[in-house]
């Protein structure tokens, strides 16, 4: 199949997704009305509770939800072949995904912007609030092992990055300089500061430079340091965990925003760029098969493909983002469709160009699996957009270079507000019982020391299937939420509970082949100890997470039914 | 279509691309900002005004005289301390996650 083929498919779905099944749900199931106040006006307090246009909290709401996921995900899923990948990024999308997104944000609005903590608490049961709090926790502990293997284990071992990032880290520092120290223009300080990063992107591709950290590396046969990792990754882990730890401790103004800012350009140029490089050159998918097989590295098609992909289909952290961050900025009812659904479709379009990376950059499905393959997605995605960026003009040398900076810092950037986050939950939640938990060092050491071990012990596939699991159980409860909400407000409530039904019984069935998989299956085969402790972490992850749903799944059922037994004739 | 009408599609589109743009940029890094500064107001506000949400101050001469500046924003800094909060509140903190 042509690429431009799978574009306009995309195209047709937002389209008929969008405009037709998603508008006919807010405007006959939702009806929101535009002059009713929101909880942005109703409480205005010029920080959380602001209204803001709706173009705005559009691009706020699509970059808070697109990040590394929408990436990672499809590259990691054809290896069951095109076919599936792209069906269940699509149909996710179009049944799952926007509504998830949409349904929070207007369950938020109507529910005075309650988080999704607080909505839990009230519609479900007190003991959903806890379990989302487990979700949250493991999710956040798995997105940084996860990440941190990919940048750490693979791409910083790549000796033409290491600069790259350094120089990004530098601008970023810089752009937070010139912006509340110098009092600079915002333009102005865009310019320098994303010029002298494309600078030290090309000067990372230079022979001294790169003869440099090939030497620090001991490449090109790195030495094993470290339960099993060689001295490049341990190096590489070891710089991701340095940058986390100034991202976490560093006033948020000087360090983590204008690094996410820096980092903005150079994504979005990036990914501009390949989308006109692959609209040039037009490549077909080859001899990439539509299936491959139902059992893969990954496991078994249903379920593991659903929890492979979640940012770009469906994702329970875009929950959060829409009740605790955008539905508290919205300026009427009518823009939570445009805002919410707009961006998810949006969404799905970056996962289907990420998905196109694998597919057709490659021509087919040997050169797929040369480039790095699932357990290399981040390697296959930097060598997919260096060949598109090719057909702009850009050399490959240094589009692999740029690329690979690109998902670096994509991935450093979630992964020092992870860090931060898990340093101000972990002193909420035992400050008062150790509280030198309450030390900001402290705090962040903890949460990087955990990190290490998931990075350093845990495959990369194994993790972000955990991972992608915590995070479709966060979207089965937020379905379900939306649905019990419909419900108690007489709606039609049908278009949320089948989706939640669905999440909640496909991610149940990941979580219980994760434990099998690693207690009874990986762990019996473990050749190092190694392989062995990393099985029973994820089989314990695994198992925690399924009594946690478990309990979801009885609280959910339990709620379900309390309104219909108050709509029910009273017996004789 | 008439040409002032073109011209006034046309400034509306740049400026809705000016606002996503925004919203995608620099829009993240002001509530950043607002959120600081907001903080730090509210800690002033309760060392000198902690009366008004229970806490046993009392206010001396110079921080009544204060008053008539602080009325304005008792009303957003008591909904905003006193609102209940848990670890989903604190989301905001890592946007940009997936």
């Amino acid at each position: 199949m042509n690429s431009i083929l799978v574009l306009i498919i995309a195209a047709v779905a937002v389209v008929v997704g969008y405009g037709w099944y998603a508008r006919r749900i807010d405007r006959d199931v939702i009806q929101p009305d535009a002059k009713k106040a929101t909880p942005a006006k109703m409480y205005m307090d010029g920080v959380d509770f602001t209204p803001a246009s709706r173009n705005v909290l559009f691009g706020y709401q699509f970059k808070s939800i697109a990040a590394l996921g929408p990436i990672t995900g499809p590259i990691i899923a054809v290896q069951w072949g095109w076919f599936p990948a792209m069906l269940w990024i699509i149909l996710g999308t179009f049944f799952i995904g926007w509504v998830q997104d949409y349904g929070a944000m207007m369950m938020g609005v109507r529910r005075d912007g309650d988080s999704m903590g607080a909505l839990s608490y009230k519609l479900v049961s007190p003991r959903a609030r806890t379990i989302l709090m487990i979700f949250l926790y493991f999710y956040l502990l798995l997105i940084m092992g996860s990440f941190g293997n990919a940048v750490g284990k693979t791409l910083m071992t790549n000796p033409k990055v290491p600069l790259g990032m350094i120089m990004v880290v530098l601008m970023g520092i810089l752009a937070g300089q010139m912006t509340y120290k110098w009092r600079k223009d915002i333009i102005l300080t865009t310019v320098v500061t994303v010029v002298l990063t494309f600078v030290g992107i090309w000067l990372s591709t230079t022979k001294p430079v790169a003869d440099f950290f090939t030497g620090l590396y001991g490449l090109p046969e790195s030495p094993v340091w470290f339960l099993g990792n060689t001295r490049a990754q341990v190096i590489g882990t070891l710089l991701v965990i340095i940058f986390c730890y100034f991202g976490s401790v560093m006033p948020i103004w000087s360090f983590a925003q204008p690094i996410n800012y820096i980092s903005f350009w150079i994504v979005s140029l990036g990914v501009l760029g390949g989308i006109l490089g692959m609209i040039i050159w037009r490549p077909g998918m080859g001899d990439f098969p539509a299936f491959t097989k139902f059992t893969t590295a990954s496991g078994p098609l249903w379920p593991m493909l659903f929890v492979t992909i979640a940012c770009g289909a469906i994702s329970g952290w875009h929950s959060l983002v829409s009740t605790s961050g955008t539905a508290r900025q919205l300026e009427a009812e009518t823009d939570a469709l445009p805002v919410g659904g707009g961006a998810m479709f949006l969404e799905m379009v970056f996962a289907t160009v990420a998905f196109l990376t694998a597919t057709v950059a490659f021509g087919g499905l040997k050169g797929y699996q040369d480039a790095g393959g699932a357990a290399k997605a981040l390697a296959v995605f930097s060598g997919g957009l260096a060949n598109f960026l090719s057909h702009i003009g850009i050399p490959k040398e240094f589009g692999t270079a740029y690329g690979s900076v690109f998902l670096t810092i994509m991935a450093l950037t979630i992964m020092q507000l992870c860090v931060r986050f898990m340093r101000v939950a972990s002193a909420e939640l035992l400050g008062e019982q150790m509280p030198v938990m309450k030390n900001v060092h402290i705090g962040t050491i903890v949460a990087l020391i955990l990190t290490l071990i998931f990075v350093w012990v845990i495959p990369w596939l194994t993790i972000w299937s955990a991972f992608g699991a915590a995070n479709q159980l966060m979207a089965g409860l937020a379905l379900m939420l939306v649905a019990l909400w419909a419900m108690s407000e007489g709606r039609k409530h049908t278009w949320a509970l089948y989706p939640a039904g669905f999440m909640i019984i496909t991610t149940f069935a990941a979580l219980l082949y994760l434990a099998y998989d690693n207690f009874f299956v990986k762990l019996p085969k473990a050749a190092t100890p190694q392989a062995g402790i990393a099985s029973v972490l994820v089989g314990i992850i695994a198992l925690v997470l399924v009594v946690a749903a478990s309990f979801l799944i009885y609280d959910g059922w339990k709620a379900l039914r309390k309104p219909r037994e108050k709509q029910a004739p009273a017996k004789a | 279509m008439r040409l002032g009408d073109i011209g006034d599609k046309l400034r509306q589109i740049a400026r809705t691309a000016r606002e996503v743009l925004y919203g995608m940029t620099t829009y993240e890094w002001v509530q950043g900002t607002k959120r600081e500064r907001a903080e730090v107001e509210n800690l002033f506000l309760l060392i000198s005004f902690g009366d008004l949400v229970g806490l046993p101050i009392l206010p001396p001469y110079y921080t009544l005289r204060l008053l008539p500046y602080v009325v304005p924003a008792i009303n957003r800094w008591k909904r905003s301390l006193l609102r209940e909060r848990d670890w989903t509140d604190l989301t905001d903190l890592i946007e940009g996650i997936d």
